[in-house]
């Protein structure tokens, strides 16, 4: 009766779907402002605690979230998800895609006053190619053959066979982001690059302070300070909000962001996507070698419920984890609806019977609201006759177990929205990608994603990728469930909150936000 | 105080601080995952962190590691924290530090309680006085100290307002901020050692009241005021603060949970976070010094009641 | 038996008798699905008729949680006290009756294991093992043995000397017999007082792991599973956290009592 009783009042919950889009939407609020005045120190309270300074090394959100304001790169993303110079003038590729000639801004300096050039372009370029340096974009760049700086503006990429996502790959994960000659040592520590923030402060656990830095080649920011206030408990944060010992917060506990909304008093930004979800089966376990019960288990699974559950609504399904406002993304596919008979006679014709299957779910504690997922999938598959036990690991275990021993037969993940289509899908699914942690392979996926690296028209490339997604769904792959969106939650007087996301959807730019008196 | 007893006690803590650095680096090296792994997080690539794990030395033998280990901290030189990358020295004061406020604040709110409940209880002994203060150091006890932590935080920060919920202020910066800061979590750890001290007080004062000394005193007709605080108290107060001072051990082992629970850097975050993030020579460090101020303080205590009783046996 | 008719000792008898019906019998009477069946439109709702308890962030009745986290919470606490005297009564006897270099490297192996806080200790093995039920039940119950093994070493030392230990020795009864025949039945009364208490303090650190996320898992009730996931919904929803902490309370506060009482009645020294 209990189980009964958790199917309809769930169901009931999806009267409304969640209608969200692709561009941020503002309270109307922020729309009338007047100019922007200088000055000022803006308290953030940072959903985590800041690590590796490095911004070549670090592979965390939070430390990027910061490190953003810091550094620029030689290329970025616009608010349509193309490529436009950023440290670069102008960028030349020639017609047989082997050769990428940089004109480099001129009069752009880093924080210590000296002018940028093409041998920090080089050396940058150099030390993130280098696997001694350990940067977690270094295969970016693999087909690289030579690095020139025929004069101080000018660098010259010559590659040994074309690589076509290489220019969108240079913006994103700090790939392309300059640091100063010689400074490789120092960022780890006290980072420096050319951005609208310099770098002034770091006690470890508590806070990073940023002051502006006033020659910055794009005009210098509004406010003089940033100080990233580090406070992980998330209730904790929305009280700093609420008291007015914060300005601003990011990531507003999912059950709160109604309430905060309903306030008046503050300000919430809301965006979509942050990150996709999915729920992973390790194809080497035996079980999951057969589509069948893999589309068993995503028949199991009702994804419009679970988000409500889990994200409190947080979010809207999606049953691809392409980019939603991508070209790329393939608009034709319809998840499948819950269907625990249909799963059951199919777990069956697969030789798995009711009762048969045993199943550890490993689920991280790093991301509370995927133990809350795990709670709600055991009571499901157990109507399905599938046993789910959960072990919930801390992240280090998670990443040492599931990730890089790939030792777990079920788990889930979150990957920060990846706009750039080689990067997700070759990444994550090809047999070979560096994030293909549950083993698929699948000749039909290694082929097309292969296929798109030499296909130099975007148009074309896209349908390839469709074609990608198109297969990921019908084998099952993985459970593809949601985007999530990202919050930041603001006092009133706090201004240029539409420009404080980064398209890329999860880093966060200070230069033109300001206070208001 | 004999000589050779003094030696024999230094030379085992010095071997048992040796045995720790066994301990320590044989489980910290058993602890599944590394650094690297966690630096790089989900966007890691296998070639990548070899290159990453090469270049902060994880792939030296063991006894490289432990050597090198071992011989810094002698000479001074404990490293860098691989995953914040700041020396570890320098962590280790600043954090040690933040911890120092909570422990002396948290110590000097559990004695003012525990001494005059102690001795209330004491002086009406099997009484409903007794009952009431015995019940009550029990409950204190019974409730898991993050428990306490969070009653605090709803009742002091939510519905009252009257101290943070959270973080740590330098008191370097804002003196008083430190302070409030500190409170909470002090107030939560107090009432656990409270529960502990009032018991002790309560039967070493049991014991003193029913000597000689004090039969002397009330029959000299003295006033019971006089014959319990002046009298009574005066000969309590030294063993009280010396079992006082064993409770550093689990003070240390209650930071770590508190100092989560209300985001204070102190050397609990800091060695939870070591851990958390398998950044050995970190947890190395936090581990050890924590063991070792255990161990000295409880040589400390030790040697202090010798000091003050030399009619303890030396065995 | 006059101390349990004090008021302590009758208000901790109760409270331990009581705890140890619901958890012997809770699991009898409640169905397992209770504790687990979501209700996703009673999310967070305070105690009413139908949950008088309340319910926690997934709609889940925290009274049947919380009637079904006590065997959990007993059964880990008593398996890890068990492995400690298991493990640490040996030990402790051997070292106090062998004395001498023996006894010597065992204390000096127990003094390292003190010098590290048993919360930390317990962390540790538990990051080691990974977590689950067994895992938690190691971590607790080693964490826990090198205190047993001191007092019982006290003891045991305290009893080598009695003249009639002294006369089996010198009659040529065997180690073996002695140990069993003479000094475990004497030492016995303070490894079942300090057994009890650790008892309460297994529950406490039970919590305290479960709270760090390396003990109990999801979706099985456990109080200090309950009280952590009440963190994120504490100013808004303080009975998540209540119930499970008062449950937490009764019982340690019960075990407290009792053994205090226990020691009076078992241990003649103590009078």
């Amino acid at each position: 009766m209990k189980r009964r009783d958790f199917l309809r009042n769930s169901t009931a919950l999806i009267g409304g779907s969640v209608v969200v889009s692709s561009a941020m939407f503002m309270p109307t609020a922020l729309l009338a402002q007047d100019t922007p005045v200088t000055g000022g120190t803006l308290i953030w309270g940072h959903s985590e605690t800041t690590q590796n300074l490095d911004i070549h090394q670090t592979g965390t959100a939070s430390s990027s979230r910061v490190l953003q304001n810091i550094h620029n790169s030689l290329v970025t993303v616009d608010e349509n998800l193309g490529v436009i110079p950023q440290l670069a003038e102008s960028i030349d590729v020639s017609d047989d895609g082997l050769t990428y000639t940089f004109t480099l801004r001129s009069g752009v300096l880093f924080h210590d006053g000296s002018p940028m050039t093409s041998t920090d372009v080089k050396y940058s370029f150099e030390r993130v190619k280098d696997p001694a340096t350990g940067a977690v974009s270094f295969e970016v760049f693999n087909n690289v053959a030579s690095i020139d700086t025929p004069d101080d503006l000018t660098v010259v990429i010559t590659m040994s066979s074309v690589n076509a996502p290489f220019l969108s790959r240079l913006a994103e994960n700090g790939a392309g982001a300059i640091i100063p000659v010689g400074s490789g040592d120092t960022q780890g520590t006290t980072p420096m690059g050319c951005g609208p923030f310099k770098f002034a402060r770091y006690e470890v656990g508590n806070v990073v302070e940023m002051e502006r830095f006033d020659e910055y080649w794009d005009g210098p920011a509004y406010l003089d300070r940033v100080l990233a206030r580090e406070i992980s408990e998330s209730t904790t944060r929305l009280t700093g909000l609420r008291t007015g010992e914060l300005h601003m917060i990011n990531d507003i506990p999912l059950d709160r962001v109604g309430e905060i909304e309903a306030d008046p008093n503050l300000q919430v930004v809301s965006w979509f996507p942050l990150n996709f979800d999915f729920v992973n089966m390790n194809h080497n376990y035996e079980p999951f070698q057969d589509a069948r019960v893999r589309i068993a288990f995503d028949m199991i699974i009702d994804k419009e419920a679970l988000m409500q559950g889990a994200l409190w609504g947080q979010g809207a399904t999606s049953p691809s984890a392409g980019y939603p406002s991508a070209a790329s993304y393939n608009t034709d596919l319809v998840q499948r609806p819950q269907d625990i008979e249909g799963a059951k006679a199919l777990l069956a014709e697969a030789g798995y019977p009711e009762g048969s299957l045993n199943i550890v779910f490993k689920a991280t504690t790093n991301y509370p609201y995927h133990i809350e997922t795990a709670q709600i999938l055991v009571e499901w598959f157990r109507m399905a006759g599938v046993n789910l036990t959960i072990e919930q690991l801390t992240w280090a275990d998670w990443l040492s177990q599931c990730w890089i021993d790939r030792d777990y037969q079920m788990t889930m993940m979150n990957f920060f929205a990846l706009w750039e289509p080689d990067y997700l899908f070759y990444s994550v699914w090809n047999s070979t990608g560096a994030f293909n942690y549950r083993g698929v392979n699948d000749p039909v996926i290694d082929e097309l994603t292969e296929r798109a690296r030499g296909t130099v028209d975007d148009a074309e490339r896209a349908e390839v990728y469709k074609a990608v997604q198109q297969q990921i769904f019908d084998e099952a792959h993985d459970i593809v469930l949601w985007f999530r969106n990202g919050t930041i939650g603001a006092q009133p007087n706090v201004m240029g909150l539409d420009t404080v996301v980064h398209p890329n959807g999860s880093n966060l730019n200070f230069h033109k936000v300001w206070l208001a008196a | 105080m004999s000589l050779t007893y003094v030696l024999n006690r230094l030379l085992s803590v010095i071997l048992t601080l040796f045995l720790i650095t066994l301990v320590t680096f044989g489980v910290t090296n058993i602890l599944p995952g590394d650094v690297a792994m966690m630096i790089m997080g989900t966007q890691s690539n296998p070639e990548a962190m070899a290159g990453l794990r090469a270049s902060l030395g994880l792939d030296d033998p063991l006894i490289v590691q432990y050597g090198r280990w071992v011989g810094g901290m002698l000479t001074g030189d404990w490293g860098n924290s691989l995953i914040f990358r700041q020396p570890i020295a320098v962590l280790l004061g600043e954090k040690i530090a933040a911890s120092a406020i909570i422990v002396v604040m948290s110590m000097t709110i559990a004695l003012s309680l525990a001494v005059p409940l102690g001795v209330w209880a004491a002086v009406h002994r099997d009484k409903w006085q007794d009952t009431t203060s015995s019940s009550a150091a029990l409950l204190g006890v019974s409730l898991p100290d993050f428990f306490w932590g969070i009653v605090m935080i709803l009742v002091f920060a939510r519905w009252l307002g009257w101290f943070p919920s959270s973080g740590f202020v330098d008191p370097a910066e804002d003196f008083m901020g430190a302070l409030r800061h500190a409170f909470l979590p002090s107030l939560a750890l107090g009432l656990g050692l409270m529960a502990h001290l009032t018991r002790m007080t309560r039967s070493t004062m049991t014991g003193i009241l029913e000597q000689e000394f004090i039969r002397v005193a009330r029959a000299k007709g003295l006033a019971e005021r006089v014959v319990v605080w002046r009298y009574g108290l005066a000969n309590a107060i030294g063993p009280v603060i010396t079992i006082a001072g064993l409770q550093v051990g689990y003070l240390f082992g209650s930071i770590i949970v508190m100092e989560s629970l209300f985001n204070y850097t102190g050397m609990g975050w800091l060695t939870y976070q070591a851990l958390l993030n398998r950044d050995m020579p970190l947890i190395q460090a936090t581990v050890f010094v924590i063991a070792a101020v255990v161990m000295l303080t409880n040589l400390l205590v030790d040697l202090l009641y010798l000091a003050i009783d030399p009619r303890i046996r030396l065995d | 038996m006059k101390k349990f008719r004090t008021s302590k000792g009758l208000i901790g008898v109760v409270l331990v008798a009581l705890i140890l019906i619901v958890g012997l019998f809770a699991p009898v009477f409640i169905p397992p699905e209770a504790a687990t069946a979501m209700n996703m439109t009673a999310r967070l709702s305070p105690p009413t008729w139908d949950h008088p308890f309340g319910t926690d962030q997934l709609g889940r009745d925290l009274f049947y949680r919380v009637m079904l986290g006590t065997q959990t919470s007993l059964k880990i606490a008593g398996a890890a006290v068990l492995m400690s005297i298991v493990i640490g009564l040996p030990l402790g006897m051997i070292s106090g009756y062998a004395g001498g270099r023996t006894d010597n490297v065992l204390m000096r192996l127990v003094d390292t294991l003190l010098a590290f806080p048993a919360l930390l200790l317990a962390l540790t093995i538990s990051a080691i093992l990974g977590p689950n039920l067994q895992n938690t039940i190691i971590a607790i119950g080693i964490a826990f043995t090198p205190y047993l093994a001191r007092i019982v070493r006290g003891e045991a030392l305290r009893v080598a000397q009695m003249p009639y230990v002294e006369a089996a020795r010198s009659s040529g009864t065997t180690d073996v017999m002695i140990l069993t025949r003479h000094i475990l039945p004497n030492i016995m009364p303070a490894v079942i007082v300090q057994g009890t208490i650790s008892l309460a303090f297994a529950i406490l650190a039970e919590a305290g792991l479960s709270f760090l996320g390396l003990g109990t898992q999801p979706p099985a009730a456990s109080w200090g599973l309950m009280i952590q996931a009440s963190r994120d919904y504490l100013d808004i929803a303080p009975w998540t956290a209540l119930v499970p902490g008062l449950a937490v309370a009764l019982t340690v506060l019960g075990l407290n009592m009792f053994g205090d009482v226990l020691r009076d009645v078992l241990d003649p020294r103590s009078k």
